[in-house]
């Protein structure tokens, strides 16, 4: 890909407040995954591998961890002389200072930041969701197309199509109507929330939108109808693999799980895709003579010796003697202490299980615990009474 | 004391014993501990004591130190002033000398000389500890010393604490003096110099022989020892891999290890080592061996005893079993077979 023909805008400032407590100081692209990973980690090396160098991030909920996560985006390799990664957040004009209200307006709030690089195409895409995608191909078609907008595609269940956006596509692939969460799909191609614009088209489509008062400057809601009201080409790119949006609690659980899955899709060990995050300088990890480590994904800097089954161990996660760990997701530097048990529960950064807590779901239940230091301190106030 | 030390690492040396780990890198980039190599820990050990000019002076096999330590950005030492030095040895003829050859430093002795840094900290490239230089300093300049040699239990671990107007000194006065490296100078009764010991309390471990470096990786397994090592606020810093988490199949046993990432694990492991991105097959048992990265073992193999250099690839069904006095080692990239053992 020639350089500064396709830049990548990559919205991360979404709250995800269905994760609960998990994005109470972090913006959701910021949330640990996958043993060593933070969910934008995805995305990003998605744009390194597709040999996008050009990244604008824009950030605006809780944005201090995924600032200094991204740093000057060396982990990637997206420190470059031209290009690059820059961090954008909402800011003041002489006139007024404004939030991102929208995806689009976001985008549209940054338009000098485009300006500078005069791309050819622009890639909109979200920090919010796990999969890995070769851009490059998808730009391939949207020039071989001759499309304004490319939208990126994914087949869902019918079961599960009335909670995505779906686009409704003739027999080319071209995109004749958009349906958000419609009660009855006709169609179970459901949006991945990734773009690729002609910059001309994106440009003047914004100044449309955001000159619409009604409107909410939404891509999805408000820009992708508009372009189909004016006749605009719209393609529909089918992906195939594995993509998920882990927006809740239990999704992310299951994303999670998904990756001890034996048959699982995302391969991290693919040496030519490798995901890319900050590295967080531990030693190996320690398995000692009393541990027992099975199907799970355990990080460095661990120290186990307790009972380890179907989970995921980020960095620095400590597992003490006669602890029992299962189908549980336990996130950097946590402390599972000694004969302490935890089933089917996520226990965020820095917590401390202490000894012999019992942690488990009410049987049959299938709620995932969100082991943070409240619901510990309500615990152990049960246990008193 | 910020920036009043510069980091002296004399990555020359060589022993015969380790000769099948050697052919293809020098001992400074001897891969120990599941996912350093030698030289992390020195390094480490003078980027966490505020150095931030090191100077290294290898000599032989270079090639894997150099593509190890790259710019020094993993040790914060690609620096706009000071920052990381290589200062390879002019000619190959096997030298003689002690830790720190005086010779081989006078071949860049603009270096020194160019440093502002009072202080030089000299270091051998084999010795696996995590030492803070800053209270060696401290005590240097309160006693008045004009070299302090670091020791561990009374005996000296070839790391010297010096001005470094007196190491120019040294270096350029060598043939008058007839020293030709540190410990020359600090065995000489008659040195004239005042000669201090610091004695260094924690893991110390020396790797100048197979039979050490196969004992220090068995003494890592024991956490206390591993606790003095690996220190959350002196971290050792090595060179970045991206690889994912290591994954343990229903099948994984595993027992008193030091486990790096990208490993899949599918077979049984007790008292090892593995470095990054081992494959362990199905059924197969590894006990007392280091395995080092990316090495594959197939399915039902026996592995006791045995150090596996990187990139070896055991077929299935192949038994090796060493003496823990001298342990079996298979060399980088090499192919092993069940048949050609029988």
């Amino acid at each position: 890909m020639g350089k500064g023909r396709c830049v990548a805008m990559l919205l991360a400032g979404g709250k995800g407040s269905r994760l609960s407590s998990l994005t109470k100081s972090l913006a959701k692209p910021a949330v640990p995954f996958g043993g060593k990973y933070r969910i934008i980690d995805f995305t990003l090396s998605n744009c390194t591998n597709s040999g996008i160098d050009t990244v604008g991030v824009l950030t605006q909920y809780q944005p201090l961890v995924l600032n200094s996560y991204i740093g000057i985006g060396s982990a990637w390799d997206l420190d470059r002389k031209n290009g690059g990664v820059t961090v954008l957040p909402p800011y003041a004009e002489s006139s007024e200072m404004r939030w991102y209200t929208g995806t689009a307006s976001a985008i549209y709030q940054n338009m000098n930041y485009l300006e500078q690089y005069d791309p050819e195409y622009v890639l909109i895409l979200s920090g919010d969701h796990i999969y890995k995608m070769d851009y490059s191909k998808m730009l391939d078609y949207h020039i071989e197309k001759k499309a304004d907008v490319s939208i990126s595609v994914i087949e869902v269940g019918w079961d599960e199509a009335s909670r995505f956006g779906l686009m409704n596509t003739n027999e080319e692939m071209r995109i004749t109507e958009f349906e958000e969460k419609p009660a009855f799909p006709k169609s179970n191609l459901a949006s991945m929330g990734i773009y690729i614009f002609n910059y001309s088209v994106l440009k003047d489509y914004l100044e449309m939108d955001e000159r619409n008062p009604d409107s909410s400057h939404d891509f999805g809601k408000d820009v992708i109808p508009l372009l189909l009201d004016e006749k605009k080409k719209l393609m529909a790119y089918p992906f195939k693999g594995y993509w998920k949006d882990v927006g809740t609690v239990k999704s992310l659980w299951e994303a999670n799980m998904d990756l001890i899955d034996e048959e699982n899709e995302l391969n991290l060990f693919d040496h030519d895709w490798r995901v890319y995050s900050v590295n967080p300088n531990e030693p190996p990890q320690y398995i000692s003579e009393e541990a027992s480590v099975e199907g799970s994904l355990v990080n460095e800097g661990c120290t186990i010796e307790g009972t380890i089954r179907k989970s995921v161990l980020f960095q620095g996660t400590t597992v003490k003697k006669g602890a029992h760990v299962s189908r549980s997701v336990i996130m950097p530097d946590a402390v599972i202490g000694e004969n302490a048990y935890i089933e089917q529960a996520i226990v965020p950064s820095n917590v401390k299980v202490p000894s012999g807590l019992c942690i488990m779901p009410e049987e049959g239940s299938d709620e995932i615990i969100l082991v943070t230091e409240s619901f510990i301190e309500t615990l152990l106030e049960q246990e008193k009474v | 004391m910020k920036n009043t030390m510069l980091g002296v690492i004399d990555a020359t040396s060589y022993y015969d014993s380790l000769e099948d780990l050697l052919l293809h890198r020098s001992l400074a980039a001897l891969p120990i501990a599941g996912r350093y190599r030698l030289i992390d820990f020195v390094l480490s050990n003078m980027v966490n004591s505020d150095i931030g000019s090191v100077a290294i002076f290898p000599k032989f096999q270079y090639r894997s130190l150099m593509d190890h330590l790259g710019s020094g950005k993993n040790w914060d030492l690609n620096r706009k002033r000071d920052g990381l030095f290589f200062f390879p040895a002019p000619g190959l003829e096997a030298s003689e000398e002690g830790v720190g050859s005086f010779n081989h430093f006078a071949h860049h002795l603009d270096y020194f000389k160019r440093s502002t840094q009072e202080y030089a900290l000299i270091s051998n490239c084999f010795t696996l500890c995590n030492i803070d230089y800053q209270p060696v300093l401290e005590r240097h300049m309160r006693i008045g010393c004009d070299i302090t040699e670091m020791r561990h239990n009374g005996n000296s671990i070839d790391m010297y604490l010096v001005k470094t107007n007196t190491l120019i000194d040294l270096i350029q006065k060598r043939r008058e003096t007839g020293y030709t490296c540190m410990q020359d100078v600090v065995e000489d009764m008659d040195s004239g110099f005042k000669v201090c010991g610091y004695e260094h309390d924690g893991f110390v471990q020396t790797i100048d022989c197979i039979e050490e470096y196969y004992d220090a990786s068995m003494k890592l397994m024991n956490l206390s020892y591993w606790k003095e090592l690996f220190k959350k606020d002196m971290p050792i810093y090595t060179k970045v891999k991206d690889e994912p988490p290591t994954r343990y199949t229903s099948a994984a046993s595993v027992k008193n290890s030091i486990i790096a990432n990208g490993c899949f694990i599918e077979g049984q492991v007790k008292n090892s080592t593995m470095f990054r991105a081992v494959k362990v097959g199905k059924n197969t048992t590894i006990s007392s061996s280091i395995i080092m990265q990316k090495s594959q073992i197939g399915d039902n193999c026996v592995l006791e005893n045995v150090i596996l250099d990187k990139d070896v690839k055991i077929e299935d069904g192949v038994k090796l079993i060493g003496n823990p006095n001298n342990p079996i080692v298979i060399r980088k990239g090499m192919i092993q077979g069940a048949l050609m053992n029988s």
